[in-house]
């Protein structure tokens, strides 16, 4: 230990110098968030549980039963019943999804060629029952309340994908099918 | 009302009234040593209870208060049960010696003569280091009743600590008594008459660092915390101490903070008297209060700052460098007193 270390041990140089460092720490913002109390916004790609948007027109959900995203989940979460409309139109009569089984990847938003399957900001899901998990057509149109801002305002028809694609038409990156007809069973 | 008899009652009231405050204060620095921990890593600390979780400690006390009271099968049960006695009590003695006002004839409350210390007598500082000696015991007993390694290894090491820097502090703390010229504390307080150059720790500054460190290791606070280091010995001698029997450690720990914070004041920082001159209007107790204050955020800088050193990182500092330093210190202290003074 040379005289250069004696002086500085006896001065507490480095002790002084973390003290400062603290002392900066005791003085600046807090960096805690009171989390009931307060909550950090999500951010815009946040994936929390799913919700299908709803055509603002209609009023009906904008799927297609296309099975896209049922055929895509990695844990086969998602169950749809497809019919059609009286207007001719497909469109779920069943659309389930098992939040317990979903591993919230996001597949079944970016395939869905109509944008209707979106993740949501929701991310408080801890529930006593375990039925809350199953989300059948009704839970997950109500959960368009958590949706993304920005997602509701991408025209209905507009896949992930494709601007200027006409409505129902797959987007252009993925070759998608074109909107199938609802054979009901998976 | 003859004089001895209000003497009397003045006494009384001192008696009563001084370990109640701290008590009272000693609640609010547990609070505090949480919430500034908080604060120095960039956290809130406890919110909830009361505004700005205030009333955390009372909280605390509960919940201690309703925990089951256990005590190990093969625990030396009186022993057990002593330990935490032995380590509170010494705490409150040592308030007995702490000026907190003048100390004269001529100070006078409600008409009659008063003075501002408890009991004034020669060995006040004496008082102050047997009382800390004492305290050890505590720790070692209940180390050694709990019948666990951990604990008993906590103990030997609160032992090994306090043999080191003992003798670092009662050499720190010769160089106030020869300035004083006085082991008591009120003639030490009345040696830092004048403004706040006058006070020892200018003089005095390598004992009173020395003093200072090894207050830190009588206090067992980090970075000196080793009989109760979590990481290695569970925690130490509290290991198999619960609810209110744990408590009382506990709060002997913070009652300690403050008295020992109180006595670096009187012997460093001119104990009850104001910085200067011209705020002497102000009276003592609120500086001394003030100072206790001061003192004890910089134990919590301290403590929220260092990292606790290695068993044989400690043995050398006390030994090889604090033991050193303070007969130094002693002997030049000595010389210049006898020279100059």
């Amino acid at each position: 230990m040379g005289l250069k270390d004696v002086v500085k041990k006896g001065a507490f140089v480095d002790i002084l110098r973390g003290m400062s460092v603290t002392g900066t720490y005791f003085v600046v913002d807090k960096v805690t968030v009171e989390y009931p109390k307060e909550k950090l916004e999500t951010y815009p790609r946040f994936r929390g549980a799913q919700a299908l948007l709803t055509d603002p027109e209609t009023g009906d959900t904008k799927c297609v039963a296309c099975m896209l995203c049922a055929t895509v989940c990695p844990s086969q979460c998602i169950s749809i019943v497809g019919e059609q409309t009286s207007e001719g139109r497909s469109h779920p009569a069943v659309f389930d999804l098992d939040l317990a089984r979903c591993i919230f990847c996001g597949l079944c938003e970016e395939v869905c060629p109509e944008a209707a399957i979106v993740m949501t900001r929701r991310y408080e899901l801890a529930t006593f029952d375990k039925n809350d998990f199953f989300l059948d057509k009704t839970a997950l149109i109500a959960n368009q309340a958590y949706a993304h801002k920005e997602l509701f305002s991408r025209p209905a028809g507009e896949g992930a994908g494709g601007a200027e694609a006409p409505r129902g038409a797959a987007p252009g990156v993925t070759p998608a099918p074109a909107p199938a007809p609802a054979d009901g069973e998976r | 009302m003859s004089d001895p008899v209000a003497q009397f009652v003045f006494l009384l009231i001192k008696a009563i009234l001084m370990p109640v405050l701290i008590i009272m204060m000693v609640a609010f620095i547990i609070y505090f040593e949480r919430k500034f921990a908080g604060f120095f890593q960039g956290r809130v600390g406890p919110t909830y209870l009361g505004p700005w979780g205030s009333l955390q400690s009372f909280g605390d006390i509960f919940k201690l208060l309703s925990k089951e009271d256990l005590i190990p099968t093969r625990a030396d049960k009186p022993v057990f049960r002593l330990a935490p006695y032995i380590a509170f009590i010494p705490a409150f003695l040592v308030m007995a010696v702490l000026p907190f006002g003048p100390v004269s004839e001529e100070t006078y409350l409600f008409g009659y003569q008063f003075d501002y210390v408890i009991a004034n007598f020669d060995t006040g500082l004496v008082l102050f280091l047997a009382m800390g000696a004492i305290a050890v015991y505590g720790v070692v007993l209940a180390g050694w009743s709990s019948n666990n390694n951990y604990s008993l290894l906590g103990g030997l090491r609160a032992g090994a600590q306090m043999i080191s820097y003992e003798l670092a502090m009662g050499f720190s703390v010769v160089g106030v008594m020869v300035m004083a010229g006085s082991l008591n504390l009120v003639a030490i307080v009345d040696g830092q008459a004048g403004n706040f150059w006058d006070w020892y720790f200018i003089p005095q500054v390598v004992g009173g660092l020395i003093f200072f460190i090894a207050t830190i290791a009588e206090l067992n606070r980090t970075p000196f915390d080793l009989p109760e280091a979590e990481q290695e010995l569970v925690a130490g001698h509290l290991t198999e101490y619960s609810g209110m029997r744990w408590g009382m450690f506990y709060f002997a720990e913070y009652v300690n903070l403050v008295v020992i914070s109180g006595i670096v004041a009187t012997l460093y920082f001119g104990g009850w008297r104001a910085p200067f001159e011209v705020l002497d209007f102000i009276p003592g107790p609120i500086w001394l209060l003030v100072k206790i204050c001061l003192l004890v955020f910089l134990y919590m800088w301290v403590r929220w700052t260092i990292f606790r050193y290695r068993y044989n990182q400690l043995m050398s500092i006390g030994w090889k460098v604090l033991l050193p330093l303070a007969i130094l210190n002693l002997v030049v202290t000595a010389i210049v007193v006898n020279v100059v003074g």
